[in-house]
């Protein structure tokens, strides 16, 4: 039996992920970690339908924190029956089928539009959800909610542990998903929608078929990784929670990382959020976002086919020496 | 060899009292670098997004606050030093900024950043860690944990939701008014103001004829003024932000009140920020408004002339609020408990600190602050200020003086009778 490098590398990031709490006991360095995870699953959602398909997707902001607010509700519905704590466990997949169905729905009604149109849909689509949450008040409305940790965390000493572990996860499970779309058929037929749609779906490719399961995982993804937002933030507010930072960086890290394959989210999302990590508390928060632009411009003049791009012009030169 | 063996041992003698001598002295300057050290007190604060001008007002205090204690020689002796960072008024960098005051910069307080939002992510931590936390300008956010160490110091009560609206609606039940119109932006504080309003109209037995909220971004508030005119309420409460407020008083202004409206205002933010009341002029003549310091005689606080001369012109190189009357002297206060608390002491321990904060009454720049059970104020202290004989481009000069808000509630800061919005509009300050 023939084990591809991936799998072991994914072993091994499982086994580190799980072992790191163990090392490393400064919580600020495990939720650090976690805003870089994050963006990690959020960067690998977005490529899936932007950077495989081509559809550019501005509401991925909407799509996750309708994850986080599934989350929410479920926190406020358990305690009418007195349900203990690790409710996340339900959250988690919760948020993402939540998120999934949305996209879905959103891919019926959107797909149809092409280009720019079908972008502002999307971000359309998150003015609308956040609407919706400001004004339902089960879930906090326009006042937030407070979401409190449970007092103790099995296995691990605190709950950042608990939630490092847990981002780390899904981060590996996102880009094992994300590899695997890129290499089956629909990973080659989205990559057909995205050279020319026309033409694909002229050569019997599924077009709509393939853009309503792109849609799905992706919004599925982004619910996941929204999820353990309330958890980990303590207090959710839709002006925070639909914050179109994250739709940003969910954009901007696959296009420097590289949008055609799984691995450019991954460096994107490593690179600038560390980096937007590392300003934050030693340059200035206000570097963060200049940080993504000025990157962003760089790569889309310099290298349109981000870090990726870049090493394989690299290895590319080296092997016709 | 017997003379060399002792000369051998006289130097050896010689070298060990040497040695110890240096050891006794570095074992003797140990406590003594330890009291070089300064004593950090870390904190988030809103310097950019959506509260950074406000946020930038309380630094500054805040400032001021370590200048002042470091001029007399510091904490316990020790130099006080802010560790601070950005969140960006971002409820989500939050948890991040908070674990690295604590765990990598080691600082031996946190205090709390500007607003609800950006309280509520850091109590969590705070409180897994048994730390003292003080807040700055919470609504009820300790209602949940009841966190025997968070101490907060916006004046609104044990019950701060009612507390921020309290007497806006004994004044209305003085004065006979009877139906009441509610407005509030779809936002955190002034959806929490607006069901703290409700709960003090049905204490009060006055009936609320209109209720509504509207999204933030609304830029016409004429529709708004139209329906509310249209229940004919004896008086409005509104709930708002500063681009909302701006809004609501220009609306009000074009349209006209119903002829039944004798009172309007309660609860909006940013008529107290000198830049919005010079842009508002003499429109805001006769409303009645939330404040929480204002330049009247009975509010002749510890020291609070003197931090508004530092203030002052700090702000205007800064280019935040010029006058400081809103957030800064609170920022200062709530820094100031914490440095009294010490002081008094002698401890930097947490629980011995928030033992004595809790029985004690301080005196601070915004008057005598005692916290309740739960870190609120004790008593609600929220003034009702009544606009009066302001004219347009002359605000800043106005509300730097006597008069151009006069105190209506609470009595004990009293400096002028409550008149109806179309009296106060052309009432000129005595």
């Amino acid at each position: 039996m023939k084990i591809s490098v991936f799998w072991i590398g994914v072993a091994v990031a499982l086994v580190v992920a799980l072992l790191t709490p163990h090392v490393v006991t400064n919580e600020f360095y495990l939720r650090t970690a976690y805003t870089v995870l994050q963006f990690v699953v959020l960067a690998t959602a977005w490529n899936i339908l932007g950077g495989y398909g081509g559809y550019v997707n501005f509401g991925s902001a909407g799509f996750f924190a309708i994850g986080a607010y599934s989350a929410v509700f479920i926190y406020k519905l358990f305690p009418l029956f007195q349900v203990p704590d690790y409710m996340i466990f339900v959250m988690l997949p919760l948020g993402g089928v939540v998120a999934a169905v949305i996209g879905l729905g959103t891919g019926y009604l959107t797909l149809r539009l092409r280009g720019v149109y079908f972008s502002i849909a999307t971000l359309a689509l998150a003015v609308v959800l956040q609407t919706l949450v400001t004004n339902w008040h089960f879930v906090g409305g326009a006042r937030g909610a407070s979401i409190l940790p449970p007092q103790t965390v099995p296995i691990f000493s605190t709950w950042g542990e608990f939630l490092f572990v847990l981002m780390a996860i899904l981060a590996i499970a996102s880009l094992a998903v994300a590899r695997y779309i890129e290499r089956s058929w629909i990973g080659r037929g989205l990559a057909a929608i995205r050279d020319n749609e026309e033409a694909a779906e002229c050569m019997g490719v599924p077009t709509l078929k393939l853009k309503l399961i792109g849609c799905t995982v992706s919004g599925f993804l982004f619910g996941v990784a929204g999820a353990p937002l309330p958890y980990y933030v303590n207090y959710i507010e839709p002006v925070s929670a639909f914050n179109l930072v994250y739709a940003v960086n969910a954009l901007a890290m696959p296009m420097i990382g590289g949008a055609t394959t799984w691995i450019g989210p991954l460096l994107g999302a490593v690179v600038l959020g560390t980096a937007q990590e590392v300003a934050r508390v030693t340059i200035s928060s206000e570097m963060n976002l200049l940080i993504v632009g000025v990157l962003l411009v760089f790569f889309v003049i310099a290298a349109p086919d981000g870090f990726v791009g870049l090493a394989r012009k690299y290895l590319g030169n080296r092997k016709s020496r | 060899m017997k003379v060399r063996n002792l000369t051998i041992g006289r130097r050896l003698l010689l070298a060990g009292v040497a040695a110890s001598a240096v050891v006794a002295a570095g074992l003797a300057a140990q406590p003594a670098a330890a009291q070089d050290k300064p004593l950090k007190i870390g904190f988030g604060m809103a310097l950019t997004g959506g509260l950074a001008g406000a946020g930038k007002s309380a630094l500054i205090g805040m400032q001021i606050w370590a200048e002042d204690v470091n001029s007399r020689g510091g904490l316990l002796g020790r130099k006080v030093e802010l560790v601070y960072y950005d969140d960006q008024t971002n409820p989500a960098t939050v948890p991040g900024l908070y674990t690295k005051l604590l765990d990598v910069d080691k600082v031996d307080f946190v205090v709390s950043g500007y607003g609800t939002n950006l309280i509520a992510p850091a109590m969590p931590i705070v409180i897994q860690r048994n730390k003292i936390f003080m807040g700055l300008f919470g609504l009820g956010n300790n209602e949940e944990y009841k966190y025997g160490r968070y101490f907060q110091i916006l004046p609104a009560g044990p019950q701060p939701r009612r507390g921020i609206s309290s007497d806006y609606f004994v004044i209305a039940k003085e004065k006979g008014m009877k139906k009441v119109a509610i407005i509030a932006a779809d936002a955190e504080y002034a959806q929490n103001s607006a069901e703290g309003a409700r709960l003090n109209a049905k204490e009060h037995g006055i009936e609320v004829v209109y209720d509504k909220s509207y999204p933030p971004p609304t830029a016409d508030f004429s529709p708004i003024i139209r329906a509310i005119n249209a229940t004919n309420p004896d008086f409005v409460f509104a709930a708002s932000y500063p681009p909302d407020s701006v809004g609501l008083v220009r609306a009000l202004h074009e349209i006209g009140a119903a002829p039944t409206i004798k009172m309007f205002g309660g609860g909006m933010v940013g008529l107290q920020y000198a830049s919005v009341a010079d842009a508002l002029g003499a429109k805001l003549n006769g409303i009645v408004n939330y404040d929480y310091y204002v330049a009247e005689p009975t509010l002749k606080f510890d020291a609070i002339e003197e931090f508004l001369t530092k203030y002052q012109p700090r702000a205007k190189a800064a280019g935040v609020d010029p006058l400081g009357h809103y957030l800064p002297p609170w920022s200062y206060a709530y820094l100031q408990v914490l440095g009294a608390a010490i002081t008094a002491t002698k401890s930097t321990d947490d629980k011995v600190l928030s033992d004595y904060i809790h029985k004690t009454a301080f005196k601070t720049v915004v008057g005598d602050v005692k916290f309740g059970p739960h870190g609120e104020w004790e008593s609600h202290r929220v003034l009702f200020v009544q606009y009066k004989g302001i004219k347009d481009g002359a605000a800043i000069d106005a509300f730097a003086k006597p008069g151009a808000r006069q105190i209506i509630k609470p009595e004990q800061y009293k400096t002028a009778d409550w008149l109806s919005l179309d009296d106060g509009r052309k009432a000129m300050p005595k």
